[in-house]
């Protein structure tokens, strides 16, 4: 058993000539919630979406250093990304259904991987809307559009549909900063359930909810990792100023 | 009374009210201006043409009698017997012609456009894109005399050669399939645009979101962004298939105005109701011309319904109940 899902050493990140991430270097633990706290513009989020390659969507975007995952380099040439990417799910922050059905928004991945057989994807749709708590809310309304539920329900079922690819990693991109306090806590229960299956890797703003959910706490600023650690010690002995100033709200 | 009442009270309204809510009020007055006068030009087309239209069906056309509006509509002979001698017209075979030849040309453009509308939306670079967008946006203005003339200029020549290898005689090439490709070149430029709008207005997230669960970008694009975007490519359609029935000019040209059908097989000649109406328009008198007008009404009343047919297919498949 691998203990830590990702390596990273030494990673820069630059947007053209603007250098976003500076000498990072994280180890990502298995089956554990980790949240990045920091003020906007940080690099928190271009961190995260290093993680599954979705920086390579933007043409100014490269990488000097490297992550690997599972003790593979992912930004080696040759390297899988759709395998990746089948392996490190990601939730975003405005919840992103596609305008299809319940059922078919859930079967995409899978249908994606090539799996046809009905009962199997029945299987799976079912299994993922139950892990992500909210199979009993649209059971009866699996072939309605998923564009019809409500914001929260539609955030889980993005959960959900990235639960179907069996990933060992979900990312989680503020999943919770479109929504309303009732769903916040949903999602957030939905997070301490899944952490027994799943690593989780989540960008929040929130610092409470950072201290609720999370086993361990990377505080990022202006592109650089001031401190990481166990959730408890950062929010009660930080060792940094700068990270007691931002999570007692002084700045950011 | 009580209207010289409520006028009053409006008046009184009216006059009422602060300067800039009186600007509001006369600045609408002139948008309601517009739209009557647009609006009753509509209304003005369709009352002439309904009026000369009718002519033939309700009056004895100088002593050659009223033609019969059931054999009109179901005939398939354009005119039994000698001109300016019989009444006996017919549109049946036309109106037939018209909806298969539209047809045929949406299902050879619509694919096409849709395809490239995708390239140009979502694989070609940022430049090639834009000059790409530029070229359909010419290609959508040229007249449709231009695409008429290279019609009968380069397609009939294509459409006669490839007749003649697989062994049939076509009339010069004047045919179904040259109007089909006459009309899917047409169309193809309106399609294209409309639908590569839709697609680029399709939401990165959702894009994003498919990348994520690690689909390909050709499975993406096809199974996420194109049914996403189906509602402005049904559009797209609609318009195409609005200007595939409704071409008179370019048709004429290559459609070789047949007077009997319909016409299903792709090497014979054909017509379609514009292309009949336009036919010896100016060389004509009395029912013969009269009848045209009744060609136009038919015309009318086919685009209105096709219409209304996709526009309800529309709405079944490309609506979203959002709450």
């Amino acid at each position: 058993m691998i203990n830590k899902v990702f390596e990273i050493n030494n990673l820069d990140l630059f947007y053209g000539d603007f250098q976003a991430l500076k000498g990072i270097n994280i180890d990502i633990e298995n089956n554990k919630v980790t949240a990045l706290i920091g003020p906007s513009g940080c690099g928190k989020s271009t961190f995260l979406r290093s993680l599954n390659r979705m920086n390579d969507l933007i043409d100014i975007c490269h990488i000097t250093g490297n992550i690997e995952f599972e003790e593979m380099d992912i930004y080696e040439s040759g390297y899988d990304v759709i395998n990746l990417r089948t392996k490190v799910g990601m939730v975003f922050q405005k919840p992103n259904p596609f305008p299809m059905s319940i059922y078919d928004n859930v079967a995409y991945g899978p249908r994606c991987q090539g799996i046809k057989d009905k009962k199997v994807l029945n299987k799976i749709v079912e299994s993922s809307l139950k892990s992500a708590a909210i199979y009993e809310e649209v059971k009866d309304r699996i072939k309605d559009n998923a564009l019809s539920l409500s914001g929260g329900q539609q955030q889980r079922l993005c959960i959900a549909r990235a639960i179907a690819m069996k990933p060992e990693v979900i990312l989680m991109d503020e999943p919770t900063s479109a929504l309303d306090p009732i769903a916040t806590l949903k999602i957030e229960e939905l997070i301490n359930d899944l952490k027994d299956e799943y690593t989780i890797v989540i960008v929040t703003h929130n610092m409470q909810q950072a201290a609720r959910i999370s086993d361990y706490t990377a505080f990022f600023l202006m592109g650089e990792l001031i401190e990481m650690g166990e959730t408890n010690k950062i929010f009660t002995q930080p060792t940094h100023q700068k990270t007691e100033d931002y999570i007692t709200g002084r700045f950011g | 009374m009580e209207i010289v009442r409520k006028v009053n009270n409006k008046f009184l309204k009216i006059k009422n009210k602060n300067k800039k809510e009186k600007i509001d009020i006369v600045v609408n007055l002139f948008f309601l201006i517009s739209t009557i006068i647009s609006a009753s030009f509509i209304i003005i087309i369709i009352v002439f043409i309904s009026v000369k239209g009718i002519i033939p069906f309700i009056t004895d056309n100088n002593g050659i009698g009223s033609v019969n509006i059931f054999k009109f509509l179901t005939g398939d002979v354009w005119l039994s017997g000698t001109a300016f001698k019989s009444n006996l017209y017919s549109v049946g075979f036309i109106i037939v012609n018209t909806l298969y030849i539209a047809l045929l040309s949406l299902l050879l453009s619509l694919p096409v456009g849709v395809l490239t509308a995708l390239f140009i939306a979502k694989v070609a670079p940022k430049k090639i894109a834009e000059f790409l967008r530029t070229v359909i946006e010419l290609l959508a203005s040229i007249p449709s005399i231009v695409y008429g003339l290279f019609g009968s200029g380069v397609i009939l020549v294509f459409v006669y050669n490839f007749a003649d290898i697989l062994g049939i005689q076509s009339k010069g090439g004047n045919s179904v399939m040259a109007t089909v490709m006459v009309l899917a070149l047409m169309t193809l430029p309106t399609i294209t645009a409309i639908s590569e709008v839709s697609i680029r207005s399709v939401g990165k997230d959702i894009e994003h979101g498919s990348l994520a669960l690690g689909a390909t970008k050709t499975q993406t694009n096809f199974k996420v962004i194109l049914s996403s975007a189906k509602s402005g490519i049904f559009a797209s359609a609609i318009l195409g298939i609005g200007r595939a029935l409704g071409e008179a000019t370019a048709v004429s040209l290559v459609a070789g105005n047949a007077k009997s059908g319909p016409t299903l097989a792709f090497f014979e000649t054909t017509s379609t109701l514009t292309s009949t109406m336009l036919e010896g328009l100016k060389e004509t008198t009395g029912i013969d011309y009269d009848i045209r007008f009744s060609v136009g009404i038919v015309l009318m009343v086919v685009i209105l319904l096709t219409n209304i047919i996709l526009n309800y297919i529309k709405k079944k498949v490309g609506n979203v109940d959002v709450k």
